[in-house]
């Protein structure tokens, strides 16, 4: 146990957590904002996979994790307009719609991977940006202000993701239609639209979320996301549809696996217990969430579709 | 209208599930001869054929064979149910021989091996047959080739630490890691392992790597699929990486110091024969340095002294005539 | 162009189709300034579907629009709110987890874009509160408000947007009296400012009280337009359902006899815990129909759950139905001393609505040996039981096969009441009996309950009506915050009386 309470580690521990966390981060945030303007989507995991696999594969082709990253955007707006379109505007049933999403950018992934990659690659990794002077602080310096501009992104989006929703008028107009969207309508409010537009953000984090994932680990597998997208969506509820709460609940859930990993690496954690020890992130990330949360309502509204007849 | 947008909702799910289908499938026969006698084999493997793991050892040992016959995969069944299905499918169109690659098949080979007793199935990794006399069972001495790299590692290692990245706590990972961590901390080396609990996870275990190189570790090894992500960081950190069960020297050339490579074709070999003998399972095979189902291929890219070279040599003529115990 | 005679709005030949209903037929229908015009109509005669087709909720399939003269075509709630239509939904169009300013200014441009301008949008909503006698904080989160409050800002939200024509559709089916009375003052005086107001209900004293103008609907038709000077509530009863009803049911004199159900130091505790009903006493006789008169809220709920058995009372208290203990009893064996229960939530409480009309007419009496025969349901018995009571209690269904969530409001109530008149009940527990119920259902479920009466079944009518309450009962119990603060008999009970009653104000009464 000493050996955790070494600076080095516990730096690292926590460089490490920012790290994981980062990914669930910016899904979570999108569903976020989905969620509160009352739609639910099951498919963020398959939409992480594709912009996971399509900013992996500009990366070996092009080399330039950039355009990678606007591939991933690109890959979000497309899946964005899909979804939109499906639930939005066929007023499809949201949980069966994302599934379907899921299951499509699971498939459509592993397809393409296998037919135009084959062997997994190695490809060049996001670099480390070092923001001046914060960076050289000790202990936090490392863990905070090391990382890459898609984790600064990710933690800047949440005090944006709050303004957002509380202290614009779309932001007004999100909550609206997440609530009572017939209210939100009788008051000239286009529900479609602002759901449709909340749905495109929510997508586009989320390819945003598969591009940080597969950039930070410079390689692409089938599956690589394993259901993180499910887990983001999780952290949505236990987060209780705050950006604050989302962003707690992603940390925690990436500090608890950081540490679990460090207590295995240092043995204080036996291998006897080890496969029991994987099921603790979750484990600790649900329960302080629920001790943790304000009792809060889901959006009134969220899943259900909206018309006027 | 809304009935029929609807429709379009359910199109896409269909759509996903074909996408899925087309690669669970994606059946490429690569067939060395087609005259009518040929055998026809079938692999059905948890993970892509082409994974630098697991299931590209045993497709790469079919291929190795030396022999005429059609095979066909199925891969990326990591739910067994779709294996199961897999399976009974191939037994139905009457292929010969049927690879059901993944110890969690077992349950599934109990029900279905009976009712094809003409075709022989090969189950691994698994070290009995269930007592169907239809089924061979195969495993891999993985601790001899871990031994081997752990000889290696700890030799390379200046701080004396080497950190170990495994999936699940099952099967040829912990053969393999137990033979390491004997010959490593033979050699007096300190051996932290994570078993990270995920066959897929390749984020976790990049951290899983990361943590060990914070409590200097400087050199790395690891077993099962998601390693690759351990690759990565240890390239990154430019640590020497040992692989197993496939040769993983593409994942870093400058950096992957050798890898235990499994050949399965010898076992494959031997099963086949007594195939054609009228045997059609019954018997458990194992795959080892010293019936050359088990080989260690050295990266040449990667400078050992010679010192270095010839203790991992005198450790494989161990193990092979019997005078070293690996422990496991 | 602001003067009396002049017409803000005009709707011409308004004609609405729905798959199978003509909701509106070729409607006329004018405003002018400063008026209040009245919707009249039961429910389903096409008032809401009118005032949709104004809001820009609905499209008519037929007919002309004038705005202060001109022609308008009104695509969607924007069009309107700009053409300064503002409308107050029957169902609270407000989003209750954020606040009055925020519910306010939705939909409304900011000067601030993007960012929205509460601090703005509140000051003004004070000014609004102000000028118009309608008292709320823009800070308070809308649940936290009550009913009254929550009417309240649904109109500073439609003067927010400066509406000059204002549609209220049942505005009052919320409020208390005294709520309502409020709100009368609020609208007469936004009348008397040169608005023209739209005024929707159905209730016949209401609409007597607060219209200059009034025209009727009947299935989606205009059947008449008066003025509350030139007509009656028993005129406007009539034109509203196509004949004459008895408003007010005569209650013919009646011999009562031994007590059948008496509630003695009766207290219960609600969900959260609180004394609902504290220490309550009651009677009620063979022969009588006893009325609990009061405000909702005030424990009529849970002293109905209580003597159903649906809710536990406290150690001390007792229930008696004919003579014998049931306090401790479930609602089954309350039933086989001979309670009846009407409940006051229709649905799903007195009649399950997936199933059909004929299984929700044998829902109590499944067990008895009269529908089973060597274990199994008897089909034909079902049925031929169910025929008949369809029938005799008037319900108007399609068969005994129909599922019960496709009749009207008014049919299901036939359907309770059908069912648990025909086990000859001793005690008849009534709750709501008519609430959401068309006119010519509520007089057919009065004569009904009176009929019984006459049988010498004991009923315990509980209704937030107060005409109804009135109306029928030989003896009126008045509760507030839980207790029987007075009964009074049927022929002493004035409303004035009983409504300050209500409000808790005994003085006055003993005075
Ligand atoms: N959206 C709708 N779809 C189908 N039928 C409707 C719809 N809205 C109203 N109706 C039907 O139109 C008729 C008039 O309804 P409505 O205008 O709500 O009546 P009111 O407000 O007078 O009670 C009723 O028969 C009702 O069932
Ligand atoms: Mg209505």
């Amino acid at each position: 146990m000493n050996d955790f309470f070494t600076s080095s580690v516990l730096v690292a521990t926590a460089a490490s957590a920012i790290r994981l966390a980062t990914p669930y981060l910016l899904a979570s945030l999108g569903e976020t904002i989905g969620q509160r303007s009352g739609v639910l989507n099951l498919g963020v995991d398959g939409v992480m996979l594709l912009s996971a696999f399509f900013s992996y594969w500009t990366v070996l082709q092009t080399g330039n994790l950039w355009l990678a990253v606007v591939v991933a955007l690109a890959v979000g707006v497309i899946m964005g307009v899909l979804y939109g379109i499906i639930t939005v505007f066929f007023e499809a049933t949201q949980g069966i719609s994302g599934i379907g999403i899921f299951i499509f950018g699971l498939g459509f992934s592993d397809l393409m991977f296998r037919q135009q990659v084959g062997t997994p690659k190695p490809v060049q990794r996001l670099p480390r940006v070092d923001i001046p002077v914060l960076a050289d602080i000790p202990y936090i310096g490392e863990p905070l202000f090391q990382r890459s501009l898609l984790t600064y992104l990710a933690f800047a989006l949440v005090p944006l993701t709050f303004l957002l929703l509380n202290k614009t008028t779309f932001g007004l107009n999100i909550r609206s239609v997440g609530e009572n969207p017939q209210a939100a309508d009788s008051l000239g409010v286009s529900v479609e639209r602002t759901r449709f537009a909340a749905i495109l953000i929510g997508n586009t984090l989320a390819g945003l979320a598969g591009a940080a994932l597969v950039l930070q680990l410079g390689i692409f597998q089938p599956n690589l996301t394993q259901g993180m997208g499910f887990i983001a969506v999780a952290l949505v509820y236990f987060g209780a549809w705050r950006p604050l709460g989302v962003m707690g609940g992603a940390l925690l859930y990436g500090l608890v696996n950081a540490t679990v990993l460090q207590w295995k690496s240092l043995g204080i954690i036996p291998v006897s217990i080890s496969d029991l020890a994987g099921m603790a992130p979750a484990i600790v990330t649900i329960g302080a969430l629920i001790l943790l949360a304000r009792r809060v309502n889901a959006p009134a509204a969220l899943t259900k579709p909206f018309s006027r007849h | 209208m809304r009935k029929k947008l609807r429709l379009i909702s359910s199109l896409i799910a269909v759509l996903g599930v074909l996408a899925l289908g087309a690669t669970a499938c994606g059946s490429d026969d690569s067939s060395s001869g087609s005259d009518g006698g040929a055998l026809t084999m079938a692999i059905v493997a948890p993970s892509a054929s082409d994974d630098l793991a697991f299931s590209q050892s045993m497709v790469d040992s079919v291929n190795a064979l030396d022999r005429d016959i059609t095979v066909q995969i199925t891969d990326g069944t990591f739910i067994v149910e779709d294996a199961a299905a897999a399976i009974r499918g191939y037994a139905e169109d009457g292929v010969d021989v049927i690879v059901a690659h993944g110890t969690q098949f077992g349950a599934s080979l109990a029900e279905i091996a009976p009712d094809f007793p003409d075709t022989t199935f090969v189950w691994g990794t698994a070290t009995d047959t269930q007592g169907l006399d239809n089924v061979f069972a195969y495993a891999p001495a993985a601790d001899e080739g871990g031994y081997v790299n752990g000889v290696v590692a700890a030799a390379i290692s200046s701080t004396g630490i080497i950190g170990v990245v495994g999936p699940v706590e099952a099967g040829d990972a912990v053969s393999y890691i137990n033979g390491f961590t004997a010959a490593a901390e033979a050699g007096g080396a300190t051996v932290n392992v994570t078993y990270t609990g995920s066959f897929g996870d390749v984020a976790l275990a990049a951290e899983a790597a990361e943590a060990h190189l914070a409590n200097n570790a400087d050199v790395l090894t690891g077993t099962a699929q998601m390693v690759v992500g351990a690759v990565g960081v240890a390239s990154d950190a430019g640590v020497p990486w040992f692989g197993t069960q496939s040769n993983q020297t593409s994942l870093d050339p400058d950096l992957v110091v050798a890898s235990q490579v499994y050949h399965w074709e010898f076992a494959l070999e031997e099963m086949l024969e007594l195939r054609d003998n009228g045997t059609k399972g019954g018997q458990t095979f194992e795959i080892n340095l010293a019936n050359g189902g088990l080989v260690i291929e050295f990266n040449d890219g990667f400078e050992l002294s010679d010192d270095v070279k010839a203790a991992a040599e005198a450790a494989i003529a161990g193990i092979i005539d019997g005078s070293i115990d690996t422990g496991a | 162009m602001n003067d009396k005679s002049n017409n803000l709005l005009e709707m011409r030949g308004i004609t609405k189709y729905f798959p199978g209903v003509v909701a509106n037929s070729d409607v006329d229908f004018d405003v002018r300034y400063g008026e209040v015009h009245t919707l009249l109509g039961e429910n389903g005669a096409g008032k809401s579907t009118l005032v949709k087709i104004l809001f820009g909720l609905y499209q008519a399939d037929k007919g002309d629009l004038l705005l202060r003269g001109e022609k308008m075509e009104i695509s969607s709630p924007s069009d309107a709110i700009s053409s300064r239509i503002g409308m107050i939904h029957q169902h609270f169009m407000l989003v209750p987890t954020l606040t009055v300013a925020e519910n306010v200014a939705l939909g409304m441009p900011s000067t601030r874009r993007p960012l929205t301008d509460l601090d703005k949008a509140s000051k003004k909503i004070s000014e609004i509160s102000e000028e118009h006698g309608l008292a709320v904080d823009p800070s308070e989160i809308v649940e936290h408000l009550s009913v009254g409050e929550r009417q309240r800002v649904e109109i500073i939200k439609a003067l927010y947007r400066d509406a000059e024509l204002l549609v209220l559709d049942e505005p009052t089916a919320v409020l208390t009296p005294k709520e309502v009375d409020d709100l009368f003052v609020i609208l007469r005086r936004m009348a008397d400012n040169g608005r023209g107001l739209i005024f929707i209900s159905h209730k016949l004293r209401e609409v007597m009280s607060l219209s200059d103008r009034i025209t009727v609907l009947r299935n989606g038709q205009v059947v008449g337009a008066t003025t509350p000077d030139q007509t009656s509530r028993e005129e406007l009863a009539q034109m509203m359902v196509g004949r004459a009803v008895r408003l007010t049911p005569d209650l013919p004199p009646n011999e009562v006899k031994e007590s059948r159900l008496s509630l003695n130091n009766v207290s219960v505790k609600n969900d959260s815990g609180t004394l609902a009903v504290d220490n309550v006493s009651l009677e009620v006789r063979a022969g009588e129909i006893l009325g609990i008169a009061g405000v909702s809220g005030n424990g009529q709920r849970e002293i109905a759950e209580a003597i159903a058995g649906l809710r536990p009372i406290e150690p001390n208290g007792l229930i008696e139905i004919n003579g014998s203990n049931v306090s401790d009893t479930n609602t089954r064996s309350r039933r086989d001393q001979g309670l009846g229960f009407i409940p006051e939530e229709r649905v799903p409480d007195g009649a399950i609505p997936e199933f059909t009309v004929g299984e929700n007419l044998i829902l109590v009496d499944h067990e008895t040996d009269n529908f089973v025969s060597r274990g199994l349901f008897s089909f034909d018995k079902i049925s031929e039981h169910s025929s008949q009571l369809v029938s005799d209690f008037n319900v108007k269904t399609p068969s005994v096969n129909t599922p019960t969530s496709s009749l009207s409001g008014g049919n299901i109530q036939k359907v309770i009441l059908a069912r648990e008149l025909s086990a000859s009940p001793s005690v008849l527990l009534a709750c709501q009996p008519t609430r959401g119920v068309d006119i010519g259902a509520a007089e057919y479920i009065h004569n009904r309950l009176i009929e019984q009466r006459e049988l010498g079944t004991a009923t315990l009518l509980i209704s937030e009506d107060l005409d109804e309450v009135l109306g029928l009962s030989d003896r009126v119990a008045v509760m507030y915050e839980g207790k029987v603060i007075a009964v009074v008999s049927g022929e002493d009970a004035e409303r004035e009386k009983v409504g300050l009653l209500m409000a808790g104000i005994t003085e006055a009464v003993d005075a």
